[in-house]
């Protein structure tokens, strides 16, 4: 998943308009959300006027973009990252082969060529994939940028030894034969025949096995281009070799980064960034509340996490017309939900894991990520930010989302435990949300007689070490936890593979699949990922989100959304849904 | 008097080894009681598409399956000779004093331990000076004008003082004075003094204040209560009946003696604030050492832990033995 | 030191002087405890501190009754009284109303009178323990050290030494970070309590020790302990009878002037995130929760924020009164 550091005040807040679960369904939902509430066309100005269109356009280049962030990136090393924030921020100092249109709305979730002349041409039915790199392309020092460069970005992305943190979609697909990466084969990618670069304009992918959508993997910071000769391992990051717009003046991790303008950065090149500011200032390990407030003061320009602001923030904004007037409410490509554990008893049973189903209050949990600001009361998996998803209820928490006791009991009587059983719950102790999610679900279920006993985690080490190690959830009792997942891209792909395959759990942690593990479900997973066209792809997909909700391994809670605030000091503002956050490579700032 | 220093340096040094290791032996048992293997640990280091063979291979690399002594070993031989680290892809040489390696964030620990000194430093000594000199002053006025509505007033307020939290304290002046009336920066901005020394001291100000307001409050008392009881002395009563004016009375027997003591506190409290004020720091964002220990410790990071914990023991080792010998020379009724 | 952890003023001043000189000599007629406590009778501050403790106590040991009688369960819901956008209390004031005296806590609405009485027990429970596991191990150090002199006395003086060099607040977020779910034959809030009380208890006993150390050295060179050496009297009954109850008077000064700085360094713990387990509430807890929401929901921080505050106020007024009570000479 592409993880948003969801610091310590994570205020995924929700838009206005419950209208939104309504309009589900085919096309980008951020689209129709924005239009209930501005008019389209319109001179962009108040509250959503950074949704489905440009808030503030502006070619006026000048002056330096602050931003900060409440935590710090996993890396700065294109092929070693794996937070949604950091591949946003990462087009400054790359470009990848492909990339997201920057542009808003329905837009913004299509991909262009970047690195690339075009988008990938597939042979050998979908097995293999060759782009032609654009010609007179430098990196900062002036050196040419050859497609062996590409080759050796990924080939060194796949050695998750020493660059552990970045996506593994290359090391899946790819027709690996074996190889293990340049720093232990030691041959600076020679050995990877996989990747092909007859020339230094040409690079060819070949695959394992087909897969229509190959150009979702090309838009990966991991293509972000690195000379072999200048790699230093784990080192890299402290000086990224840019090819993108900026490069990098000051790296002091836990602190601060800055990033000034490449001269070798040729626009003409370029369609998708626009490279407005002078300068880049990211300032790290902030305060949360603090953020918020800075950025509402006018001394700040970007919250870098890009999940929106604080709980409290949102109160504060919400309530005065001035500040509501800055802000956007858009739906983004994330869920919350509650992975209901098979391997911790009763929950074995299925009927045991309705209950608990219908026995969720989530009314309460929407309350515990902002109410209606905060996030859409969520149906199923796939949010209908994904173009070709379906809203279904396969468990009606009744009329007003409190759940259904009734239907809760009797599941109970079926599985054998009329009077309730014990288990206990994990969440992130330093997220207030998860807190407050945990004491919500503790009440909920309380009522039907399931006592849960909670126990926090530190998030840091919440996937590799606690709930996502299914020995440890065993042998603790971890029957219930809970679990966000922002789509790597929106597609069902992007949005299921890794959080329903239980192919995709390793016994010594890291997982963020924590309960599915079902032959079923992925046997329609292999049918997704092979399908043939894009409309196949998607009902194949949404057959997958049935299947899963049919096995009660996950209780899907909120639909995330964000309020953003957008200070008025920042030009050429829009949403992107493709990230779920700002496009942080068309900012401007006032002068 | 020369021994004595000494003696009291090597013993200094033989405290901070004594501190490591039982610091170390802490933060290598206790993710073991609750129930961490070497693999279990080496997880966090590599991705997850390790598999359990990688990560046993992880584990040695990291020195995770060495016995604890072979570890601290290590640990002790890179602060006195330096020693070299394998990241997966290279070596890096860590130089003598090595306060370790974070094989989490990729980076050795002593820079990072340096660049952030000066914020803490700056931040301690700054809300130092305001402090001795606003409590002290409190204090002799109120001693002073002992039972008086000023005496009252002001050990109320210190009394407040010590009574509230710093990170309430805190929360609420940013709140007011930050946020509210818009008269101070907010947090996090930190302006270094070599950069530009009159935006150091605004951005400073307020945790200046908040942090110094808290030791006000307890100098305030102490030093009221050190003058009042000095003030009864029969040496006193003696300077009084001698026909000295009260000032000078004041100024040089009574306050000599109740500084002394003050003194002393003073250096102790300051050699633990150079350690890490976390709390005001975790409050205004500040980029100190103290930040950085809650960071390490919450990130589990425990070479950054070590290194952070040795640089404090050193500073508040360092504060008693000043404190010591400051307090010999000045009463001779110390012995060494 | 002025306290046992940086950035924790308290009233405990430590005074490297013995305060309480005049503390030991047993007065023709009336007993020290009478002095004292007919000096302390009339020190109405300190009177109105030791009963707003003794107050405390009871609201805590009766918290149930209290809550069944006033207030509202701590962990309900009542989400129908927050605002559905703004997450905050319907209600002006927080919220706070005859069924509601504190107001109610933003997003679920539970009710902050019940959660504040509950939390009294946790705060007042993990500061009396930790304070008297402090005590009991700083003054038999204290006394050890200043009655057996010499080599005992440097390495007591030594090991005083390390534990004040230890980062305490560092220690305390580790060790308060990775308790497992059970271990020692507790578990769950027990068990932090326990793991709690002892990394604030076994951290802090110098501070009792020095002092106590130091009060016995100058009672080691009274005369009445020489005289009753001189009559035959051995370590055991001079220590027992003779120094200790002498000792009671600075034991029980700093011992009342330790709880409060223990409960504040409990509220920091939970502020930085290591404290007891939701959804117990716990006043430094609930504090760390409400200073997020002070622009739209400023009562939130006013009822944990009091609590705390009138607490260790109440326990400092006390200690105050009782030492000056104590010693004849300040006033």
């Amino acid at each position: 998943m592409r993880r948003t550091r969801t610091a310590a005040a994570l205020a995924v807040a929700a838009a206005a308009s419950l209208g939104l679960a309504a309009c589900g369904g085919g096309g980008s939902g951020s689209n129709s959300a924005s239009s209930s509430n501005t008019s389209s066309g319109s001179a962009a100005t108040g509250f959503n006027a950074g949704v489905g269109q440009v808030f503030n356009p502006s070619t006026a280049k000048g002056g330096t973009l602050k931003m900060a962030i409440s935590d710090d990136w996993d890396s700065l090393d294109p092929g070693d990252t794996y937070y949604g924030f950091a591949w946003d921020f990462a087009r400054f100092y790359g470009r990848s082969l492909t990339t997201f249109n920057a542009a808003p709305g329905k837009e913004g979730v299509k991909l262009v060529p970047d690195l690339a002349q075009s988008l990938g041409q597939p042979s050998d039915g979908g097995k293999t994939w060759t782009y032609k790199l654009r010609p007179g392309l430098k990196y900062e020092d002036g050196t040419p940028i050859k497609a062996a460069d590409v080759k050796y970005a990924v080939a060194r992305s796949l050695d998750k030894e020493v660059l552990p943190d970045g996506p593994t979609y290359f090391n899946d697909y790819l027709d690996l034969q074996g190889y293990k990466g340049p720093y232990k084969a030691k041959d600076k990618g020679a050995g990877l025949k996989a990747i092909e670069t007859p020339d230094d304009q040409t690079i060819v992918f070949h695959l394992k096995k087909a897969f229509a959508g190959f150009d979702y993997f090309a838009q990966l910071p991991s293509t972000m281009p690195v000379p072999a000769a200048k790699d230093t391992g784990t080192n890299y990051k402290s000086h990224v070799l840019s090819s993108g717009p900026y490069m990098f003046k000051t790296v002091q991790p836990g602190k601060q980064y800055t990033l000034v303008r490449n001269p070798n950065w040729d626009a003409s090149t370029d369609t998708v960034r626009k490279a407005l500011p002078d300068e880049i200032d990211v300032q790290l390990k902030q305060n949360q509340d603090d953020i918020d407030n800075r950025l509402l003061a006018g001394q700040l320009d970007v919250d870098v996490t890009g999940s929106g602001v604080a709980a409290q923030t949102q109160g504060k904004i919400l309530a005065d017309p001035k500040l509501k007037a800055n802000s956007d409410n858009p739906i983004g490509i994330r869920d919350w939900y509650l992975s209901v554990n098979p391997d911790v008893a009763p929950l074995d049973n299925l009927a045991c894991r309705q209950a608990v189903e219908y026995a969720t209050n989530k009314a309460s949990i929407q309350r515990a990520y902002g109410g209606n600001t905060g996030g859409a009361i969520a149906t199923n998996m796939l949010p209908p930010t994904v173009p070709g998803a379906q809203q279904f209820n396969t468990y009606p928490p009744g009329p007003d989302n409190t759940g259904d006791l009734q239907k809760a009991k009797d599941a109970l009587s079926k599985c054998g435990q009329p009077n309730g059983f014990s288990t206990t719950m994990a969440f992130r102790s330093d997220r207030p949300k998860e807190v407050a999610t945990a004491e919500a679900e503790q009440q909920a279920l309380a009522r039907v007689g399931i006592k849960l006993s909670l126990k926090g985690f530190p998030s840091g080490d919440y996937y590799t070490l606690y709930a996502g190690k299914p020995d440890y959830a065993k042998a603790n009792n971890l029957g219930i936890s809970t679990n966000g997942w922002g789509a790597d891209w929106p597609d069902g792909f992007g949005f299921l593979s890794q959080i329903t395959d239980s192919r995709t759990i390793r016994p010594g942690g890291g997982n963020y699949n924590l309960s599915v593990k079902d032959p079923a479900v992925d046997a329609l997973i292999d049918k997704a990922t092979s399908a043939k066209d894009l409309t196949s792809s998607q009902q194949a997909w949404t057959d997958v989100d049935k299947k899963v909700m049919d096995g009660a391994y996950v209780v899907p809670t909120v639909w995330a959304k964000g309020l953003y605030y957008r200070p008025p000091t920042l030009t050429n503002v829009y949403f992107n849904p493709a990230f779920g956050m700002y496009d942080y490579v068309s900012l401007g700032v006032k002068q | 008097m020369v021994t004595y220093v000494i003696r009291r340096l090597i013993t200094a040094v033989l405290l901070l080894l004594l501190i490591t290791a039982v610091v170390f032996a802490i933060f290598f048992l206790v993710p073991r009681l609750a129930g961490a293997t070497p693999d279990s640990l080496a997880t966090r280091y590599v991705g997850r598409a390790a598999g359990p063979q990688q990560i046993h291979e992880v584990a040695v690399r990291l020195g995770l399956t060495d016995p604890i002594y072979v570890q601290y070993g290590r640990f002790v031989k890179g602060l006195v000779a330096g020693t070299t680290y394998f990241t997966g892809t290279e070596d890096v040489s860590c130089p003598a004093p090595c306060l370790g390696y974070s094989f989490i964030t990729q980076n050795p620990v002593l820079p990072d331990i340096l660049d952030r000194l000066p914020v803490t430093i700056s931040l301690a000594l700054g809300a130092a000076i305001l402090w001795l000199v606003g409590g002290v002053s409190a204090g002799v006025i109120s001693a002073l004008r002992r039972g008086s509505i000023i005496d009252r007033g002001v050990m109320a307020i210190a009394l407040a003082g010590v009574s509230l939290p710093i990170f309430f304290t805190g929360l609420l002046s940013l709140s007011i004075f930050s946020y509210g009336l818009g008269w101070f920066p907010g947090g996090g901005t930190y302006v270094p003094f070599q950069v530009n020394p009159a935006e150091w001291a605004y951005h400073l100000i307020l945790p200046w204040v908040t942090l110094a307001f808290l030791y006000a409050a307890t100098y305030a008392r102490l030093t009221r209560a050190g003058m009042l009881e000095t003030m009864h002395e029969d040496y006193v009563r003696t300077a009084r009946a001698k026909g000295l004016p009260e000032r000078t009375v004041v100024r040089r027997h009574v306050m000599r003696a109740t500084m002394t003591p003050i003194v002393t506190i003073f250096g102790l409290d300051l050699g633990l604030l150079l350690g890490g004020a976390i709390l005001t720091e975790s409050t205004f964002s500040l980029p100190g050492i103290g930040k950085y220990t809650v960071d390490a410790v919450q990130a589990n990071d425990l070479p950054k832990v070590l290194g952070v914990t040795l640089v404090a023991s050193i500073f508040i080792i360092l504060a008693n033995l000043i404190v010591d010998i400051v307090y010999a020379v000045i009463d001779p009724r110390v012995t060494l | 030191m002025t306290a046992p952890v940086e950035e924790f003023g308290s009233g405990f001043e430590a005074q490297p002087e013995a305060v309480l000189e005049g503390v030991g000599t047993p007065i023709a007629g009336r007993s020290l405890g009478q002095i004292a406590w007919m000096r302390l009778k009339r020190d109405k501050v300190a009177i109105a501190g030791g009963l707003f403790v003794i107050f405390l106590i009871l609201v805590a040991v009766f918290a149930p009754l209290i809550v069944d009688l006033l207030g509202h369960p701590p962990n309900e819901f009542h989400e129908s009284l927050v605002d559905p956008d703004l997450q905050t209390p319907v209600g002006k004031f927080g919220g706070a109303s005859r069924e509601f005296l504190f107001g109610i806590e933003p997003v679920n609405g539970r009710d902050l009178f019940s959660r504040i009485v509950y939390g009294s027990r946790i705060s007042l429970l993990i500061a009396f323990l930790a304070t008297g596991l402090s005590v009991i191990i700083g003054v038999t150090m204290g006394v050890t050290a200043a009655f057996f002199g010499g080599w005992v006395d440097s390495f007591i003086g030594r090991l005083m030494d390390i534990f004040l060099a230890f980062p305490l607040l560092v220690f305390a977020i580790a060790l308060a970070g990775v308790i497992p779910n059970s271990a020692f034959g507790l578990s769950g809030d027990g068990l932090k309590i326990g793991v709690l009380v002892f990394i604030i208890g076994f951290f802090s006993w110098p501070y009792i020790g020095r002092i106590i150390r130091g009060q016995a050295l100058s009672l080691r060179e009274r005369e009445f302990i020489d005289a009753a050496r001189s009559l035959g009297a051995g370590s055991g009954y001079i220590l027992r009878r003779e120094m200790l109850p002498n000792l009671i008077a600075p034991i029980l000064v700093y011992s009342t002037l330790l709880i409060p700085t223990n409960i504040l360094f409990e509220a920091a713990l939970a502020f930085l995130g290591v404290g007891i387990q939701p959804p117990t509430p716990t006043w430094g807890g609930m504090l760390s929760a409400a200073a997020g929401w002070y622009q739209i929901d400023p009562w939130f921080m006013v009822p944990p924020g009091l609590a705390i505050f009138f607490t260790v106020l109440a326990f400092n007024l006390f200690g105050d009164g009782l030492r000056d009570a104590l010693d004849p000479r300040t006033r």
